[in-house]
Formats: C-alpha cells, sequence, structure tokens
C-alpha cells in the first residue's frame, strides 16, 4: 500500500510539473484542480469507451499504456498511443456530446488521472490560469496533430518507421507490432521488413 | 466588415462592444489579387486571417504535384496555424483562388489580447479546440469514407465551393485523381431531380 501511496505521489508530482510548462501553478492552485479530477484505474486490455457512448471524460496517463482506434468493417485503424502523460479520450464525442465513432482501450493496466466536461467547464470558469492553460495545452495538441497529419500524407513508408523507431524506442517494446504498424499506416509485413532491415546496423 | 466577424466571433463567445472594439482594433486589412502567396512554407506564419471577400487554399508539395490541405471561402479561418502556433517554419503555403480581402492578426497583438481580455483568451481556447475537432473530423471522415462517400459528403455540405474552386483543386483536396472527381461529378448530375 505505501508503495503505491508513493507512486501516486510521484504521478502527481509529474502531473504538476508537466502543467506548469504551460502555466506555472502554485501548490495550492494544483491542488484546486485536483479536487477536480478523479483517478481511474483499469485492467489491459479494457474498453475504456466504447463505440456508440457519450465520452464523459479527458485522461491523462498517469502510468500504463492506452491505444485508441477506429472500428471499421473488416479491421480496426489505430489513430493514437498514449504512454505516461499523454492525453487520450474519444474527443469529438467529448466535446460535441455526441455517441462515439472511436474506441479507446488500455493495452497494459492504466491509471488515469480524468476530469468530466462539466468539471472543465467549471475550473474555466473559476480559475482564469485554467482558461491559459487549456488554450496553450490545446494549441500544443494541435501542433502535433498537424504533425502527424503532414508526415502521413508527406513520407515514405520507410520515413515514418524510421522516424517513429527513433523518436519512440521505448514504444516498440510496449506495444504490439500490429497496432504501431497500423497506427502508421504502413502493413504489418512491410513492417517486419522494415524491423529486419534495421537489425544489421546494431552494434 | 466587422460585423462579419463579430458574427463569427459571437458563435464562441459572447464579447460586449468594449471587448470588440480592442480586438477590432489589433487587426489590419490586408487585400491580395488572385493567385497570390501569403505564406511560403519554410517561413513562419505571422497571421491568423480571416476572409472578408474571396478565396483561399492551403498546400505542399509532394514530388511534383500540391496536396491541397484547406480552401477558405467568406466567413472562415485560414492560417498555417501550427507554424502560427508554434513559431516553426510552416510546412505549407496559402495562396488565394479570387481577389482576397482578409481580416488578419499578429501572432503578437493576439498574445496582447489574450494577457488583457480574459473573454479574448476564452475565445483563443475554444477556437484552438475547433481547429483540433475539425482535424480529428477530418481524419477520421478519411479513413472511414470511400472516395465515393467522400465526394457526395463534400458535395453536400459545400455546394458553393464546387461552383467556385477549380475541379483539380478539390480533387486534391479530397485525395482523389481529377478524372475520379469528374466521373463522380457526372453520375451526380443523372440522378433524377426531387430525390436525394
Amino acid at each position: 500500500m505505501t508503495n503505491k501511496g508513493a507512486t501516486y505521489k510521484a504521478a502527481l508530482d509529474e502531473l504538476h510539473h508537466q502543467l506548469s510548462r504551460f502555466v506555472p501553478l502554485t501548490k495550492a492552485e494544483f491542488g484546486q484542480l485536483l479536487t477536480h479530477v478523479e483517478i481511474r484505474e483499469f485492467e489491459k486490455k479494457v474498453k475504456v469507451i466504447r463505440e456508440g457512448e457519450v465520452e464523459r471524460y479527458l485522461n491523462i496517463v498517469a502510468w500504463g499504456l492506452v491505444r485508441k482506434y477506429l472500428p471499421l468493417r473488416n479491421k480496426e485503424i489505430t489513430v493514437q498511443l498514449a504512454p505516461e502523460g499523454h492525453i487520450i479520450h474519444s474527443e469529438l464525442s467529448f466535446y460535441y456530446r455526441t455517441p462515439s465513432r472511436a474506441v479507446v482501450e488500455t493495452i497494459e493496466p492504466t491509471v488515469f488521472f480524468s476530469i468530466t466536461y462539466e468539471s472543465l467547464e467549471q475550473l474555466y470558469d473559476q480559475m482564469p490560469k485554467i482558461e491559459r492553460l487549456g488554450r496553450l495545452m490545446i494549441s500544443d495538441l494541435f501542433i502535433k496533430k498537424d504533425d502527424r497529419y503532414f508526415d502521413q500524407l508527406k513520407k515514405t513508408t520507410r520515413e515514418r518507421f524510421l522516424e517513429y523507431i527513433h523518436t519512440h524506442p521505448q514504444m516498440l517494446q510496449r506495444v504490439p507490432q500490429k497496432y504501431i504498424a497500423s497506427y502508421l499506416n504502413i502493413k504489418p509485413e512491410t513492417f517486419s521488413r522494415l524491423k529486419h532491415l534495421m537489425r544489421p546496423k546494431r552494434g | 466588415m466587422l460585423e462579419m466577424l463579430r458574427q463569427y466571433v459571437s458563435g464562441y463567445v459572447a464579447l460586449s462592444d468594449q471587448e470588440f472594439s480592442f480586438l477590432a482594433d489589433m487587426l489590419v486589412i490586408r487585400s491580395f489579387d488572385k493567385r497570390q502567396q501569403l505564406t511560403q512554407a519554410g517561413e513562419v506564419e505571422n497571421y491568423m486571417n480571416f476572409v472578408i471577400k474571396g478565396l483561399a487554399r492551403m498546400y505542399f508539395h509532394r514530388g511534383n504535384t500540391e496536396v491541397i490541405t484547406n480552401i477558405a471561402k467568406e466567413g472562415e479561418l485560414i492560417s498555417s496555424s501550427a507554424s502560427f502556433l508554434s513559431g516553426n517554419p510552416s510546412s505549407f503555403y496559402i495562396e488565394t483562388l479570387e481577389p482576397t480581402t482578409f481580416l488578419s492578426i499578429t501572432r503578437q497583438h493576439l498574445d496582447k489580447l489574450y494577457r488583457e481580455s480574459p473573454a479574448i483568451e476564452r475565445l483563443g481556447r475554444l477556437l484552438t479546440t475547433h481547429f483540433v475537432l475539425q482535424k480529428e473530423e477530418w481524419e477520421l471522415s478519411c479513413m472511414r469514407l470511400d472516395t465515393r462517400e467522400r465526394f457526395l459528403h463534400f458535395v453536400e455540405t459545400n455546394p458553393e465551393l464546387v461552383q467556385r474552386v477549380p475541379q483539380k483543386y478539390l480533387a486534391s483536396y479530397l485525395n482523389m485523381k481529377p478524372e475520379t472527381f469528374s466521373r463522380l461529378k457526372h453520375l451526380l448530375r443523372k440522378r433524377p431531380s426531387g430525390r436525394k
């Protein structure tokens, strides 16, 4: 139990640090924000939000690993892979209050810091600093999304593969290969082939 | 001119007359002939632009082809937003398709507004959220819909652009060959009128 308490403490400190990179928050301000935050725990391979449900939460991964995918007739397309510190939820459903088309599912046992739409609105009304924090975090999200979109359109399969494994080496260890391949829009066979090509270079 | 912007803004936040004129004071009017570039790839985007009159497109080069990622008409915003927000060089070009007038604001002036007006800061948050959601919606619909469905969805929601924008640009925006776009357009005509 003590061990678990220490892990939570570390994750909360990390969250405070992460948010303060956008807007410095005092201990008191961070504490006020935390009164709106729920801690949610999930086993691995659990659907956090299903297709057709309305998303109630914005989640930040405290620890664990989560993916978001679009279920189509005969396949799933992975659109996001979120390790510690990343925000993941069905955002169209969350903001428009419409049934989700996407599924959010844990890959590893996961703990979220979650906030509901209503709580978030309350925070924006109560704390102008949070309004700024929200604006800056969303801008950051937009920039990342735009980069990924551009990469998908402009870069070759090989370039996308090489760039991803260089910038996310730890994800290769943690995420099943087929999910990464889907995320990069590369066929699983091609992904395997590219991975083998990489090996002789090592050491 | 300002009335159009005021109406657009009111879809997100209610600004007082004073707050709106504070915003209006920071804007510049920029006019371009058709086929003029207002943003170059490799340069930092300085402006967020609201289209008052005209039409503009955003694109990048892939080999010899241009890939169009956005088309904006009157009452819409256009900017190489990621560059505008991050200060990094733009990956995209922006070019007018018709003679176009914008109400534009620099990053510096926008930051000044954010510092001094919480209501405008909220407007910024909501608009940025809107951009993120638009991107998400576009990305998901590209995965979910096939070429034909994408075409039909587009012509139903943007009948005006179908009239005003050269077909090859629309085809590029919808990520299909110009021939495919043409063929689908002909199919559309043959549908009996009155049936939707």
